[in-house]
């Protein structure tokens, strides 16, 4: 059995693009390929390609792709490698090579873009889980790329520092007019920030396109992922043809869609 | 089972003196003192060299965190008294206890107060090559989190009936594996996201590598170095002219 | 038992860790049998710890904690996990063995020492949570949601009269979720206490019934959960959000539909709807 198969994707710039599926669908094995650490630092069976930018992955090595793509991963905590955000921030521009100066600089900008002023000296056994992944995010931005990828970037947080993490991102998307793709379970909080979304199971891809369209399909519906609950309340409304609008995932689509109803 | 003597070596940032000095200072520092301390086997000439050793203890705000790794190496203590008593004296072992307890000061002095970033530095700057650097800092960078984790392992057994006390070697060993076996896995684990996360950053790229943060050596440095090497040549010349110096360096208990 | 004494009371304790955090401070809490509990707080409130304390893995400071009418300082850990379970939220922590099957044995070889007992148990304990087919397999080579309801299995098989989930619905997808549900709803039947730390305010909202909440290691609330979860001000003091629900129906009231306060599921709001709409299309009135 394949972990991925057929995979065929185009993702164009400038988007927040939400990956879901089920657990063990593929999502973190599929961001893995895009800068490189499949196949260069996971083995195995391997075929097909992928361009990132014009750059094919398997060309170059991870560590020039990681100014194209970057990745933040699921645990804060392990991906913090040094005893404080300052040098965090440093270390990838330090390999790359980049010079004293513009690394003051670069430092200033990603500290300043999330927010991070406080806690620059401390360590990561000193910080909670959301200023954790807040420094983890801008040691990854610091190395410029034009893609950001999160894998569940939110998992071990509450609820109001995760809202606070997604908001981040919209605004760093915004910002720096770069394509943020994220895997998240927590469809309720970060739907409203959506533009486009891929949806996988078993390793394949069963649709991808602009939020509206995807929510509003079957397989969406059938996947069995966390939907959203205003999402699960008008979909049924939909389904009793009560309301025939596309299905409101945010509260305020929703109280949108009742006003003009009454 | 408790991790809390690691809490001795665990590096807090402070505004102290002994913080901020250079990191190579401080390893001669640890060196002066254990070379020092090897030099003498009484009481009192150990005893001084303490003595010099605890103003900075206590300049560098250590008092805590240092009683507590000597505490934690109390068993230590009570093994050279027993070793020393049967075969030498008491006042050897006396001596030999106060020689112990300034190597590990001043070594705790070391870890206590250089941030592991850069410590890296000191190492790279004395030439090791920047893998080997960095890889000692990330060790110690994961100190605190591994002995969380094993703590939770801990906790996560004995919540489902584990006991840590057994009986008997084989069953003492075989207790062992619902700790170890997950503190491994997760180990393993965490080494990939580790490497992972490295790599994702352009840990090693083909490019020159360049430096950010770097460390002085600045005025203060010179002077502890100075006094340091002081310590050092009084240390020498008392060992070298022992026999002449006053009886009372050479006092011992009567047994 | 008496009607009066609840069955764990927690009484004034407070809690500082080795390094000086003070983890809890002044917590009293009284928790009757057969209830189902919620604890919520942002991290490092001290949820984790608070329920560190109710198997004796921390030793309060100062208070006590009573269990069943007996302090339960004065036993060791053994003896009070046999009456309380925790399930930590990382299951990797504490699976070790080569099978489901013995992941499971492990758990109860302390409890049961008759072999044909124990063998009855652990088969009843793998039905019970769907893991025939896998009985065989290698923990380590399950899914995430399947790890965490191996855990799960490792605890309640147990039998303990109070049951603490740290974080349950955490990386867990729909169906395993409501296989959750249904677990809660039966146990708690059995009379059994559960007590639930999570973030999953949506889950805590429909399914937990009362609610305490947590900040610095300090209680901030302890009710009803519907009322404590919509109280705004409460909510931004412990850094948590409203619920959806909540806001669904606040903004409903806004726009001048006027829901009862009582619909407290995603079902009763939902049919809520379909009737004002089926009922107002029925007079015509819908455009």
């Amino acid at each position: 059995m394949y972990t991925l198969n057929h995979i065929n994707l185009k993702i164009d710039d400038n988007k927040f693009i939400l990956l879901a599926g089920e657990t063990g669908s593929g999502k973190t094995t599929l961001i893995r390929c895009m800068n490189g650490l499949i196949p260069q630092f996971y083995a195995g069976y391997y075929k097909g390609s992928i361009e990132i930018a014009g750059q094919k992955t398997t060309e170059r090595s991870i560590a020039d792709l990681s100014t194209i793509v970057g990745i933040v991963f699921q645990t804060p905590e392990n991906q913090l490698i040094a005893m404080n955000a300052e040098h965090e921030i440093a270390f990838g521009m330090e390999n790359l090579g980049i010079s004293q100066g513009k690394i003051k600089e670069k430092i200033e900008e990603v500290v300043q873009l999330t927010n991070i002023e406080d806690i620059l000296e401390k360590a990561p056994f000193e910080i909670s889980g959301g200023e954790q992944q807040r420094v983890a995010i801008a040691s990854v931005l610091a190395l410029e790329p034009q893609i950001l990828i999160l894998d569940e970037p939110t998992a071990n947080l509450d609820p109001y520092f995760a809202q606070k993490i997604l908001k981040l991102l919209k605004t760093i998307q915004k910002e720096q007019h770069i394509t943020i793709i994220i895997i998240e379970h927590r469809l309720d909080l970060v739907l409203p920030y959506v533009d486009e979304i891929i949806l996988m199971k078993e390793g394949e891809i069963l649709e991808q396109d602009t939020k509206e369209k995807v929510i509003n399909g079957k397989i969406f519906k059938e996947l069995k992922i966390n939907k959203p609950l205003i999402y699960s309340i008008f979909h049924d409304l939909k389904e009793r043809n009560l309301i025939e609008a596309p299905i409101p995932v945010s509260l305020h689509e929703a109280i949108n869609l009742l006003k003009q109803k009454l | 089972m408790s991790f809390k003597f690691l809490e001795a070596f665990k590096f807090y940032r402070k505004k102290a003196v002994l913080h901020n000095l250079d990191p190579r200072t401080k390893l001669l520092l640890a060196l002066v003192y254990t070379i020092s301390s090897l030099l003498f086997t009484n009481i009192i000439p150990l005893l001084l060299l303490f003595l010099t050793l605890f103003p900075l203890i206590l300049i560098g705000k250590l008092a805590k965190q240092w009683f507590k790794s000597i505490r934690g190496l109390s068993f230590l203590f009570i093994l050279i008294v027993i070793f020393n008593t049967f075969f030498l004296s008491v006042s050897y072992s006396i001596a030999m206890i106060i020689r112990i307890v300034i190597m590990i000061s001043s070594f705790s002095i070391f870890f206590l107060t250089v941030d592991p970033n850069e410590l890296s530095l000191s190492l790279i700057s004395m030439k090791v090559p920047f893998e080997f650097a960095f890889s000692f800092s990330l060790a110690f960078r994961f100190v605190p989190t591994i002995s969380i984790e094993a703590q939770n392992i801990i906790d996560a057994q004995q919540s489902r009936g584990y006991e840590l006390k057994k009986k008997g070697i084989v069953s003492q060993v075989k207790n062992l594996f619902p700790l170890l076996i997950p503190l491994i896995i997760c180990s393993v684990k965490r080494a990939f996201n580790v490497a992972e996360a490295l790599e994702s950053r352009a840990f090693g790229s083909e490019r020159q590598r360049t430096y950010y943060f770097t460390i002085k050596y600045t005025y203060k440095d010179w002077i502890m170095t100075f006094i340091l090497l002081v310590i050092l040549t009084l240390s020498i010349i008392a060992k070298i002219y022992f026999n002449y110096l006053p009886s009372w360096v050479s006092w011992g208990l009567p047994i | 038992m008496s009607e009066s004494s609840p069955l764990i009371v927690i009484n004034n304790i407070t809690y500082a860790y080795p390094n000086g955090t003070q983890a809890l401070k002044n917590v009293s809490l009284n928790i009757n049998a057969g209830e189902l509990i919620g604890i919520m707080g942002s991290n490092g409130a001290g949820k984790t710890t608070l329920i560190r304390t109710l198997n004796g893995l921390i030793q309060p400071q100062s208070g006590s904690i009573f269990i069943n009418n007996e302090n339960i300082q004065s036993k060791t850990i053994a003896e009070i996990s046999k009456s309380v379970g925790i399930v930590f939220q990382n299951p990797e922590h504490q699976l070790f063995s080569n099978t489901v099957r013995d992941e499971i044995k492990f758990s109860l070889k302390n409890i049961f020492d008759k072999e044909e007992l124990l063998e009855t148990k652990i088969e009843d304990t793998l039905k019970m949570f769907h893991f025939e087919q896998f009985k065989e397999k290698a923990p380590l080579n399950l899914s995430g949601g399947q790890k965490k309801k191996l855990a799960l299995a490792s605890i309640v098989c147990r039998d303990p009269s109070i049951l603490i989930f740290d974080e349950p619905t955490l990386g867990q997808d729909e169906k395993e979720i409501d296989f959750l549900i249904a677990l809660l709803r039966k146990e708690t039947q059995n009379n059994k206490t559960i007590i639930i730390v999570t973030h999953n305010i949506e889950f805590a909202y429909q399914y937990i019934p009362r609610v305490i909440l947590m900040s610095k290691g300090r209680l901030l609330a302890d009710g009803p959960t519907t009322k404590v979860l919509s109280n705004e001000q409460l909510i931004k003091k412990a850094s948590l959000i409203l619920p959806q629900l909540t806001q669904l129906k606040a903004s409903l009231r806004a726009i001048g539909l006027e829901i009862p306060d009582a619909l407290h599921t995603q079902e009763a709001v939902r049919d809520f709807l379909i009737k004002f709409f089926e009922s107002r299309s029925h007079k015509g009135g819908l455009s």
